[in-house]
């Protein structure tokens, strides 16, 4: 694989892939090997995060040109997007990126933390939220942003935003300010 | 927009030091606890006159490079060139990731561009704040709170770096480990930890040049996009604070956190406080139609918890917001008060 698709196929991982580049993935000659590379990346991430995600059973092309054909897959659980055992929040990278349907709030939630402290009452929005609610901690419940509308979104957005603007960059700590700015107004 | 291969090594490499990093902490752990015995106090008075040069040498030191954030599964990384020239800050943002975009900055003269994509409307990202200088001009007595500790010398980005330690005293802030170059005394990389040791936040720099020889072309805005410019305001934080905590009240919080400049938040009743390393916003805002959860949620070291009260038949959301614990928001949002005056003023809007 040369270096170019590898590029592709790490900003994959990292939701950032632009639709030239994967199309061009998906036509490499070696599949195999492409999916062999993928898995052993997730599985690492995975290792990091302590969610064992279900890479080894899912075939990547498939699902990725699907998402590209615009068989949109949603980012939730609900209709066959493979979780993971355990209930830890699986996402899928490359409709996220092309669909941008994840692109609500913070990626509906993807890169906040889902502790692995034992499920819990989950708070309850516009639809159940499922066993990704988890607690943070006895004393404070956490807020399932999976459960959260675009609006709720768009206002917790806003107040990290002013928090970032407002301490961060002014918190004498430089390229961290612009950083946690950056981070707090795209989440992609 | 992405930058080649390089940007691609970087991402792993941050992938696989987040591994080592994991593995490696208890033995640093063990290896510090023995090693700090001797010279404790010497150690810490070196550490805060490292410090002290933190802030000055954010804004004096010229520089250019990448570095990568990252926070929960979020990881950004961005260029920068800096430039001290003539008593006036220079500099140049690029995103190297996601959404593409550029912050420019002369002076008190911000220049943001980004593409006409994604869901971040222009005027949310413009800082509209006091911008570096509000914080760093007032050094706090930070080793209060923190107990300072120099952990030793190391590499980064090709520099070499002081290693130092800031251990929360008490569970109400977290714990942080700042990298500085030894020269200029330029922050190359930060954690930000809990009290297990966790990394919760990751600065640094994969690349780093310090140099004066950084040339007027780099400083341009290059991306081609809609453009939007403002004028930073110089901090007037005393006063607003005054006048924006008016109608609420902070009965409890954390030991050593002050307000420091205030928020120009839309509704204008917000308030950031500050240790002096962390810090963390109030906002109190009358509920319109929009419900928010009750509750916590938190990405990297930044919680936000949120809470609804009710005052005077009024309802009220107050969120706190920073790079404190849980539980800390929590109580901080437990904590205020609200005046039936300002209920009152505002139903009678």
């Amino acid at each position: 694989m040369d270096e170019r698709l590898r590029e592709t196929l790490s900003a994959m991982m990292d939701d950032e892939a632009d639709e030239l580049s994967v199309r061009r993935l998906l036509s490499h000659g070696d599949q195999e090997e492409i999916r062999g590379q993928w898995q052993r990346w997730q599985q690492v991430r995975d290792l990091m995060h302590e969610n064992h995600g279900p890479a080894d059973a899912v075939d990547v092309a498939v699902a990725v040109r699907e998402a590209l054909d615009g068989h949109v897959r949603p980012a939730r659980s609900a209709d066959g997007v493979p979780e993971a055992p355990g209930g830890s929040y699986w996402r899928w990278p490359v409709a996220a990126m092309v669909v941008m349907a994840l692109v609500i709030g913070f990626g509906a939630g993807a890169g906040w933390d889902s502790q692995t402290v034992e499920p819990a009452a989950p708070f309850a929005m516009t639809e159940p939220a499922d066993d990704q609610a988890l607690m943070l901690s006895a004393a404070v419940e956490e807020v399932a942003l999976q459960g959260l509308d675009e609006d709720q979104l768009q206002q917790m957005r806003q107040y990290l935003l002013e928090h970032a603007q407002h301490s961060s960059v002014g918190a004498g700590r430089g390229s961290v300010g612009y950083a946690r700015l950056v981070s707090a107004g795209g989440g992609y | 927009m992405r930058f080649p291969v390089s940007s691609v090594t970087v991402r792993f490499r941050h992938v696989l030091a987040g591994l080592f990093l994991g593995l490696a902490m208890p033995l640093a752990h063990a290896g510090s606890a023995t090693a700090e015995a001797p010279d404790l106090a010497d150690d810490a008075a070196t550490a805060m006159s490292w410090l002290e040069r933190l802030g000055p040498a954010l804004n004096m030191t010229s520089y250019r490079g990448v570095f990568v954030y990252a926070r929960g599964d979020q990881v950004h990384s961005m260029q920068i060139a800096h430039r001290f020239r003539n008593g006036q800050v220079e500099e140049r943002l690029v995103m190297q990731d996601g959404g593409s975009g550029e912050f420019v900055r002369k002076g008190l003269n911000v220049v943001c561009v980004l593409p006409d994509r994604g869901r971040i409307s222009l005027n949310e990202v413009i800082p509209s704040g006091p911008f570096a200088e509000a914080f760093s001009s007032q050094l706090m007595p930070f080793g209060d709170w923190y107990r300072p500790q120099l952990v030793g010398e190391d590499r980064v980005a090709g520099y070499d770096v002081m290693t130092i330690a800031l251990t929360a005293r008490d569970e109400n802030r977290y714990s942080h480990r700042l990298w500085l170059e030894k020269n200029t005394g330029l922050l190359v990389k930060s954690h930000v930890r809990d009290a297990d040791g966790e990394v919760l936040e990751h600065f640094q720099f994969t690349s780093l040049e310090i140099t004066d020889d950084i040339a007027d072309e780099e400083l341009e805005v290059q991306t081609q996009g809609r453009e939007i410019t403002r004028t930073l305001q110089a901090s007037d934080a005393s006063q607003s604070v005054v006048s924006r905590m008016n109608g609420w009240t902070l009965n409890w919080q954390p030991e050593g956190f002050m307000p420091a400049a205030a928020p120009r938040s839309g509704k204008g009743k917000a308030v950031a406080f500050s240790d002096g390393v962390a810090a963390f916003s109030v906002f109190v805002e009358p509920v319109g139609s929009l419900k928010m959860p009750t509750g916590a949620s938190r990405v990297g070291a930044t919680t936000i918890y949120m809470r609804e009260m009710s005052v005077a038949e009024r309802p009220f959301l107050v969120a706190v917001v920073g790079e404190i614990p849980p539980r800390a928001a929590r109580k901080v949002a437990d904590a205020v008060e609200i005046d039936d005056i300002l209920a009152l003023e505002l139903s009678e809007r």
